[in-house]
């Protein structure tokens, strides 16, 4: 009798003992990392750089912000954490394959503060969403630029004054090119058309000094 | 005049190259900036592997513990457990308006919540609120001398989580503010939201703030 349970307990050691192992790592499956093929080189080495940065960021006491052109959102994060997501409707690019590194904010989109007048009273009107900007282009160390607009249907006048203003740029940049031979600037460009509210929450969520990582596409949206 | 004309020439160029450039499908190469490559098995085996260290690497750098994440464009704080939300509330931050600081030409408090990763540094049980100078100047009266007629209590609820630089998590008299940035950068909620923060949270919690 004795022999036959000694041989059970043998016997369940070797079916749990595995599963010792296997959930380990089965509880620390990875979460809010980028979905990938890994089958995909080019994928997955974009991926990869992109795990790489942001363990780097992850690693420090501060929020940071993932412009993901694969699943067309700019995620908001820390500590690995996704903590906000704004989809993308639409982007384009120039020289994205440059932006292979972390940029900073140079500087936060203008607000106007109110200025509280002493003795007025509390009910003073606050700062809000509202007050955002929905267009607005941000600069960043090393050089790189993000512009922000709503899509033509969202906000038509808005759009237009948007593209007009680009339109000049890249004019006058090509004009001075043509005329004098100078190159124009050279740095990586990103244009994300966002809903005028999530243009508006990401123009508040921005602050000076903030790291972006740009995951960039190998393939056409699905 | 030559100048002119190629610069005129050249805007007329670059407006038809751009009108033609806008109503194209985006497949430039910027629309695909990552160019296949080719990698053999080996190669690819050792870049899975990376991958997959990585993922690891950064999914072992998450709070174990539940974390306060503070949206203040939205004035919500939620208590969340990996990606699990165990409490959501609403809130009051910020009101990012501006006090100028009298006498000084440049001085000015911004009442902004701050943004970014801090711990809780303290919790406290029925806080007092010892009233800082633009209190009493936003109210338009005299700053004390006497540091006991700054002493306020009952405002700040039965709790106060500080996360650094006179900064708290408490409670508040207006409740009907919630949802609205309508404070100095401190962050309110209502008294059972608050007794919740307070069970769940301890010193050293992380508190996310975007």
């Amino acid at each position: 009798m004795l022999r036959r349970s000694a041989s059970l307990a043998r016997l369940l050691v070797l079916l749990v003992s595995p599963l010792l192992f296997v959930l380990p790592a089965w509880a620390a499956d990875p979460e809010n990392v980028p979905a990938v093929d890994i089958t995909d080189p080019a994928a997955l080495q974009e991926a990869t750089r992109i795990l790489a940065e942001e363990v780097k960021l992850a690693a420090r006491p501060q929020t940071y912000i993932i412009v993901d052109l694969v699943d067309r959102a700019v995620v908001i994060k820390g500590r690995g954490a996704e903590l906000h997501r704004l989809p993308i409707e639409q982007w384009s690019g120039l020289r994205l394959a440059e932006a292979s590194t972390a940029f900073r904010v140079q500087a936060r989109p203008p607000v106007t503060r109110r200025r509280i007048e002493p003795a007025a009273g509390a009910e003073q009107p606050p700062v809000s969403l509202d007050d955002m900007p929905t267009d607005f282009t941000l600069t960043f160390v090393p050089s790189f630029s993000l512009a922000v607009h709503p899509s033509v249907s969202d906000d038509f006048w808005r759009w237009l004054r948007f593209t007009t203003r680009e339109w000049w740029v890249w004019v006058r940049n090509w004009t001075v090119r043509l005329a004098t031979g100078e190159e124009s600037p050279t740095h990586p460009v990103l244009r994300l058309t966002l809903t005028p509210h999530h243009a508006q929450s990401l123009a508040w969520t921005v602050t000076e000094g903030m790291p972006f990582l740009v995951r960039r596409t190998s393939s056409p949206p699905k | 005049m030559q100048r002119i004309v190629v610069s005129l020439c050249s805007c007329a160029i670059g407006l038809v190259l751009l009108l033609l450039a806008s109503s194209l499908p985006s497949t430039s190469t910027d629309a695909f900036p990552v160019q296949a490559v080719e990698l053999d098995r080996a190669a690819l085996h050792t870049l899975q592997a990376r991958y997959r260290s990585l993922s690891k690497q950064l999914s072992q750098l998450m709070p174990g513990q539940p974390y306060i994440v503070v949206d203040t464009a939205r004035n919500h704080l939620y208590i969340k457990r990996r990606d699990q939300v165990m409490l959501d509330a609403l809130a009051s931050t910020g009101s990012g308006t501006i006090l100028d600081k009298p006498g000084e030409a440049k001085g000015q408090w911004i009442f902004d919540t701050p943004r970014g990763e801090f711990t809780v540094q303290s919790k406290l049980v029925n806080p007092v609120w010892v009233k800082p100078d633009w209190a009493f100047i936003e109210e338009g009266v005299a700053i004390p001398k006497s540091a006991a007629d700054r002493i306020e209590s009952g405002v700040l609820g039965e709790y106060a989580l500080g996360f650094g630089k006179g900064y708290f998590i408490h409670g508040t008299l207006y409740t009907r503010l919630l949802g609205k940035n309508v404070t100095h950068g401190c962050i309110r909620l209502n008294d059972d939201d608050l007794k919740s923060v307070y069970q769940l949270a301890r010193v050293g919690t992380p508190i996310m703030i975007f």
